[in-house]
């Protein structure tokens, strides 16, 4: 017979190993945020329904017209690129980017999420809760003690695998220096020739695909419904852990919200997963108002 | 405009509020009490995004605590109406006060975050909490009675509605001009600036919190005045986005825009209710329009017009 200690041991082990494969999807959702608060001083409210759209996308092009995955894939995520580009292109550069505007830019991204809602609703796939057709098998990989599927361990690697192109991209080439730029001093990157509205409306486009290919990724895994946004409170519970403006704190933050929310499920109760991102998003700011990996608050002279 | 042309249209709004139940049917007038209730709360929010610059999110929560606490004490335990919707507003205030208390070292986005996951810890605890709330099955409210005479219909509450909206509007335009709404505008424009004239930053945001949330109160012992059902999937996010919006669109830090503002997007939210299907998209795109192109929201037009008016 097995001790308590030792179902334990193995819920830990299971825990983890769930947390890392959803935890690498929040790490993904988690960049998507942090790169547009970075250079547009606003939270993107509409990256679930980005991400919800991103999904619906791929569903159609795969289950309504038979194109393959190889096709699918990176039409959708063209698409999520160009629309998300669009949206800063038509609607925020009218409003303009500054901390004055924050509000009326988050007043803008809430409008694109009822949109893309009400869209997603009204094309008809939206009424019923829709499964993801899954590429890989339901094989089990055993760690440890812990199991999971080969989907979850490809979910994993391809995730991992995106965000090693994107710091590649963002260290080592011209335009991912130039977004790194804007992010941190929009006005010497202006004065040093970079284009500040091209390249915040790049961002854009991309935070669009790393938010479809995160769904992409996670959607076999869930209930497609309209309002499968909800899924990213925890990119943003995750990049609040990380500290909000770091990148490599959003990745570790998405870790540990997918780890603390697997280990809510299986030591506490399925009922309260739905609570602990918040419950979590409260207690790390009332303990440290400026995130888990914030650097120290500043307070900006008159 | 012109002092005798403000008196005149003072004048005929009072004449259209008081006529509005003789002339009205049923319908017109619970609409009328609902956006009453909506000018309430889009005043409370304006003190602590408009007037003190502090982002909560977290504003339908409070309401709720006002709406549960009435209906509660009325229903449960027989309390007259009055001193359970004036504890309902004693309970919200208490509990945004703590929240005060909790927030008031962050900014922006983490005070908005922070906010936004109590209002959905809220939402949950009124979907979860069966033994209380009733749970996800709603909760019957009681027909409210006020000095002996018995509330069963919208007609019977909207004068009680409208008084207490006049009281509170009367009581936020002297807030306004009191020390502690100089206070409020002061932290908003700079804390630095604020904290070297004296004022003490901390305490002022704390208020604005604590009154914002007593607002909400309010505004929930008004709704169960005239409402006989509270459902926890209409104290959601949308619901604070609606206010959210309602005071933006109005023009952030102005009282006649809040109040403006709660009856455009009110309507907007009632005439949007003929089309459900396109109801969500539209509402995005009037939404957006509005950012893009009144960005200082109609009390900042009004003010462009009348200057260039001269």
């Amino acid at each position: 017979m097995m001790g308590d200690w030792q179902v334990y041991w193995l819920f830990l082990q299971q825990g983890i190993a769930s947390g890392l494969v959803t935890g690498s999807i929040y790490a993904l959702l988690a960049i998507a945020i942090v790169i547009i608060f970075k250079t547009t001083d606003a939270p993107n409210f509409a990256a679930g329904e980005i991400f919800m759209a991103g999904a619906y996308i791929a569903l159609y092009l795969l289950i309504f017209s038979q194109i393959a995955y190889v096709i699918a894939v990176p039409v959708t995520l063209a698409i999520t690129f160009v629309f998300s580009a669009l949206f800063y292109r038509i609607v925020l550069r009218r409003i303009g980017v500054s901390p004055a505007v924050a509000v009326n830019v988050v007043i803008a991204t809430l409008g694109l999420s009822f949109v893309l809602k009400g869209i997603v609703r009204n094309t008809g796939f939206g009424d019923v809760p829709r499964s993801f057709p899954a590429v890989f098998g339901a094989d089990t990989v055993q760690i440890g003690d812990a199991v999971l599927t080969t989907q979850d361990v490809a979910v994993f690697a391809l995730a991992l695998l995106a965000m090693a192109i994107f710091f590649v991209f963002f260290n080592y080439t011209r335009t991912g220096r130039a977004m790194r730029a804007v992010g941190m001093n929009p006005r010497a990157a202006a004065l040093v020739g970079i284009d500040l509205h091209k390249t915040r409306m790049l961002i854009w486009g991309l935070s669009g695909l790393l938010s479809a290919l995160a769904a992409i990724l996670i959607a076999p895994k869930i209930l497609m419904t309209a309002d499968m946004g909800i899924v990213v409170i925890l990119g943003f519970a995750a990049a609040i852990v990380g500290g909000f403006t770091s990148l490599p704190g959003a990745v570790v933050g998405g870790l540990i919200i997918g780890i603390v929310e697997n280990l809510v499920g299986l030591f506490v109760s399925t009922r309260a997963i739905v609570v602990a991102p918040f419950i979590v998003i409260m207690l790390v700011l009332a303990i440290r108002p400026q995130g888990l990996f914030g650097g120290p608050v500043v307070i900006k002279k008159v | 405009m012109t002092r005798a042309s403000y008196i005149v249209a003072a004048v005929a709004a009072g004449a259209l509020l008081v006529l509005l139940p003789l002339l009205g049917s049923g319908y017109i007038v619970y609409l009328a009490n609902l956006m009453l209730v909506y000018i309430v709360l889009a005043l409370g929010l304006n003190i602590l995004i408009g007037e003190t610059g502090q982002f909560g999110l977290a504003h339908v929560a409070f309401y709720g605590i006002g709406i549960y606490t009435t209906a509660i004490l009325t229903g449960r335990f027989d309390v007259p109406f009055l001193i359970a919707a004036a504890a309902g507003v004693l309970l919200a205030g208490a509990i945004g006060l703590l929240l005060g208390y909790v927030s008031f070292r962050m900014r922006d986005i983490y005070l908005a975050l922070s906010t936004f996951a109590f209002g959905e810890a809220m939402q949950w605890v009124y979907r979860s909490w069966d033994a209380v709330t009733n749970g996800p099955n709603g909760m019957r409210i009681k027909p409210a009675e006020l000095f002996g005479f018995r509330i069963a219909t919208d007609h019977d509450a909207y004068p009680f509605v409208l008084a207490t909206t006049i009281i509170i509007i009367a009581a936020t335009v002297w807030l306004r001009r009191s020390r502690l709404g100089r206070a409020f505008r002061a932290v908003r424009e700079s804390e630095p600036a604020a904290l070297a004239m004296g004022v003490d930053v901390r305490r002022a945001k704390v208020i604005a919190f604590a009154l914002s949330a007593a607002y909400a109160g309010a505004a929930g012992g008004m709704f169960a005045s005239f409402s006989s059902f509270i459902h926890p999937d209409s104290l959601g996010f949308t619901e604070t986005i609606l206010v959210v919006t309602m005071i933006v669109v109005g023009g952030l830090g102005s009282i006649p825009g809040a109040i403006v503002g709660a009856l455009v997007l009110g309507a907007v939210q009632e005439l949007l209710r003929q089309a459900p299907s396109y109801q969500e998209i539209l509402y995005g795109v009037i939404l957006i329009l509005f950012m893009m192109y009144l960005p200082k929201g109609l009390a900042g037009a009004v003010g462009n017009l009348a200057r260039r008016a001269g």
